[in-house]
């Protein structure tokens, strides 16, 4: 405690709060780039391909850096760039080639053996390698021994983690990043409610899976791994400023070359990342909330079970993701720029509104517009644009509302971390709010 | 509209288990099957995930919720005559594809790898020969639903299976 108030003390005398700083003309408005010890630099410039030869531009998507070293060291470090920054998953997950020669400590499952981290994405792509031990330096703000995911360059993966799929993003051109800075909603990636199912704490007869695994024998076997030895948050290692974060982007305009933001550590912690009265605070149930569009409401509809159509806010999700209530018609499946059958392609650009409900009962309208992405992604005016705010896609009904980058053009949003101490007067966490 | 609810430990204490410890004995089953297979595959399903079961039955299909241990739940939808037609899933983590598609799951796995590719993790939407495998969700909250068109009973929507 005493640690934290000197530190707030310190960046109220030494740091000056800015605002509204962006980069391209078409980018206007009220997100934009925060300084201090407790932030960093973020960038919406269609990452590490973009520029590539044959390269493909990633739309909508937050890089960062992070600087990555042997724990205990300053000098064996190196620096991560195009890190893609994710408010929808927790942990850090570095490819293996962009670590180069540092080697790192191995961390070991409950089993005693080195533990190995799988992630699967909903459009069954996957993460699969090793959790080894870092000192991870984002901004000014330190997390010692993180434990951190190292993806792989190998493609043996045990079979539970690939479930059927081919799609081993374990490339810069895979995965069109160096690596997934998780920031999300929780302080490890295996744990939800409150409980770690991966922790042999939890009581379960057999660890789940695709999640931690080790690989004494062949093929490797899932395994237990406690809660401190997860991949973790690396904001809620921080010393101070581990509550949460803010992410700040200017608003865009249809769309833009690039953006600047910031990434702001801690949330009422210092004097640049207080939460203003007129945020609104979404509490979440089963890490989501609810969404009204259309007549339709999209939320959790049994919190004992978490199941139903939850919505959530994802700076991870590269556009807006939504069932289709009001039949915007969907893009082709043969297009100048491939198979774009999961985009939404109106004739004409829609304006459209549904309203942000948190578990208390507070509640927001959301304005956003969808356009034709089939003509962003090829007509000359927006084929080259890293931030395009009119992109959105299909959801299927049994899932909500997923607000991705678009829906943080312009804002400043807060999200808290489970568990951690939020601000006076705030509710408990997790939270969003803006 | 009948409910059962049973767990993994007491797979014959029902009616209905005796009812398929009869078909078990008397067909050879595949080793694994679930979309496409027959009703009594739902067993080798819920021992293979460890989970506990509760039927639910009307008249135009029944629902066999099996809630496997960390908190997935699997839905399977199965027809009068008894053929899985779909199979639905929300949870932390996915379910088995090999086991929860069965015989379709080659299919699965190469229309997953012929999907277009772009950059960043977008909800699923396959749909192959009949086959439509459609998830969504993030970290920790998987959603899912995979059925085959041909074998969804006349007059059930594609809608109700979630």
């Amino acid at each position: 405690m005493r640690k934290l108030s000197l530190a707030m003390t310190t960046a109220g005398l030494l740091f000056v709060v800015g605002c509204g700083s962006n980069s391209t003309n078409s980018s206007t408005g009220s997100g934009g780039t925060t300084t201090g010890s407790n932030t960093m630099a973020i960038s919406v410039n269609g990452g590490p391909t973009a520029n590539q030869m044959n390269g493909f531009i990633y739309e909508n998507a937050a890089f960062a850096s992070a600087t990555i070293c042997v724990p205990g060291s300053t000098s064996n470090c190196v620096t991560v760039d195009n890190l893609l920054v994710d408010t929808g998953s927790t942990g850090l997950r570095v490819l293996q080639s962009a670590l180069t020669s540092l080697n790192l400590p191995t961390i070991d499952a409950a089993n005693g053996s080195p533990a190995f981290d799988c992630v699967s994405f909903v459009d069954g792509s996957f993460l699969w390698g090793p959790v080894q031990q870092a000192d991870v330096t984002l901004g000014g703000e330190v997390a010692s021994s993180l434990p951190v995911h190292v993806i792989s360059a190998s493609n043996n993966v045990p079979s539970s983690c690939s479930n059927g799929s081919s799609l081993n993003e374990n490339t810069q051109s895979s995965l069109g990043a160096n690596g997934i800075l998780g920031v999300g909603v929780e302080p490890t990636d295996c744990f939800y409610q409150g409980a770690s199912v991966c922790d042999p704490g939890f009581g379960l007869s057999n660890p789940p899976a695709p999640a931690y695994y080790t690989c004494s024998g062949n093929p490797c076997i899932p395994a237990f791994i406690t809660v401190a030895k997860q991949v973790a948050n690396p904001v809620a290692l921080f010393p101070v400023d581990n509550n949460g974060v803010i992410v700040e982007l200017p608003a865009v305009s249809g769309s833009a070359a690039t953006l600047s933001g910031s990434l702001v550590f801690g949330i009422g912690t210092q004097s640049n990342n207080r939460l203003p009265s007129s945020a609104t605070i979404f509490q979440l149930t089963c890490d989501d909330f609810t969404t009204v569009f259309d007549n339709q409401t999209y939320g959790i509809t049994n919190p004992a079970t978490c199941v139903g159509p939850g919505s959530f806010i994802d700076s991870g999700s590269n556009g807006l993701f939504f069932p289709n209530a009001t039949n915007i018609p969907a893009c082709s499946s043969n297009t100048p720029a491939g198979d774009l059958s999961s985009f939404y392609c109106p004739s004409s650009t829609q304006s459209l509104s549904a309203k942000l409900e948190g578990a208390a009962g507070t509640s927001k309208s959301a304005d956003f517009s969808v356009q034709n992405a089939e003509t962003l992604f090829t007509s000359s005016g927006t084929e080259s644009d890293a931030a395009l705010s009119g992109l959105a896609g299909l959801n299927p009904s049994g899932v909500g509302f997923d607000w991705g980058l678009p829906f943080f053009y312009g804002i400043n949003l807060y999200t808290s971390i489970d568990g951690q101490k939020t601000p006076s007067g705030a509710p408990a966490s997790p939270w969003w709010a803006y | 509209m009948i409910k059962i609810r049973k767990n993994s430990l007491s797979a014959y204490a029902n009616l209905r288990s005796i009812a398929i410890a009869g078909l078990i004995l008397g067909m050879s089953l595949p080793a694994m099957a679930s979309l496409g297979g027959n009703i009594s595959s739902i067993d080798l399903d819920r021992t293979h995930m460890n989970a506990s079961e509760e039927v639910t039955g009307a008249g135009l299909y029944s629902v066999h919720r099996l809630q496997v241990p960390g908190g997935t739940v699997v839905n399977e939808y199965a027809s009068p005559g008894g053929t899985i037609f779909a199979v639905t899933w929300q949870g932390q983590f996915p379910p088995d594809m090999q086991q929860i598609l069965g015989v379709y799951f080659q299919q699965y796995s190469v229309a997953l790898a012929a999907q277009a590719k772009h950059y960043g993790h977008q909800p699923l939407n396959i749909q192959s020969s009949g086959l439509v495998v459609q998830t969504g969700g993030h970290m920790r909250a998987h959603w899912g639903r995979v059925y085959v068109q041909g074998l969804i009973p006349t007059r059930v929507s594609a809608d109700l299976l979630q």
